[in-house]
């Protein structure tokens, strides 16, 4: 297989069947979200808020990037046709973690309503390892 | 590596490697020798979870795993991206194929 006369490929590869999935990824950015708002709410300093406003947007992009990774690649087909609120539960989810939720406000409840989303999808996720 | 010394040719497929290594470029490796510690290795994976095989792989040997001195601990250069020793454990001598001697050939941009 390794030969001077040929070029054989190797992989430095992430997005090849590693199969290492886990909502804890999504659900543990949420949770740092969840704690920049209850922060924030007891801050007044500027620099402390502008530096939670930035952090908070970086983390929400992650919650909605390891969801995605979730919907893409590592549910199929027959997860979706076994559970059909899952679509609208990603959507719904991904949402929450944007400008009209978590990345747009500090709103603990918004932060709690993303984690509860997550977990669903958590639920689901563990339901299908174990099928 | 317990085969004969011998020269391969490889290229890198993927950016777990960056920002040593870029997609494309094409390595000389050497067969047969000793694991090297601290040098980049093409090396055998585990199958994944569900029992796929994984491709071959080049990830830098960073020393013994320190859970098992038998075997060797690998890494990404990319700390964002690739599967390691992290996700698959240390890796038995016969995985670590051929070590890494340089670079022969990098494209344009």
């Amino acid at each position: 297989m390794l030969s001077p006369f040929r070029i054989t490929e190797v992989s430095a590869h992430c997005d090849l069947p590693c199969g290492v999935y886990d909502p804890a990824q999504a659900r543990i950015e949420a949770e740092s979200v969840k704690m920049i708002c209850q922060k924030v709410a007891d801050n007044d300093d500027a620099d402390f808020r502008v530096r939670a406003t930035i952090i908070k947007e970086q983390r929400s992009e992650l919650v909605k990037h390891h969801l995605w990774v979730l919907w893409t690649d590592y549910f199929k087909p027959p997860h979706f046709e076994k559970y059909p609120n899952l679509h609208t539960l990603f959507n719904e989810a991904t949402k929450l973690a944007g400008a009209s939720g978590t990345k747009g406000e500090f709103d603990e409840a918004k932060a709690d309503e993303l984690l509860a989303k997550i977990e669903e999808i958590s639920t689901i996720f563990w339901e299908t390892k174990k099928a | 590596m317990t085969t004969r010394r011998a020269l391969a040719l490889v290229r890198v497929r993927g950016r777990s490697m960056l920002p040593t290594y870029r997609d494309g470029d094409v390595l000389l490796v050497l067969r047969g020798g000793r694991p090297r510690p601290g040098r980049a290795h093409v090396v055998d994976l585990p199958p994944d979870p569900a029992g796929r095989p994984r491709p071959l792989a080049v990830k830098r040997v960073t020393g013994r795993d320190p859970g098992d001195p038998a075997r060797w601990w690998v890494d990404a250069d990319n700390p964002a991206e690739g599967v390691t020793s992290f996700d698959v454990g240390g890796l038995p001598d016969e995985a670590i194929r051929a070590v890494v001697l340089g670079l022969v050939w990098r494209g344009l941009g």
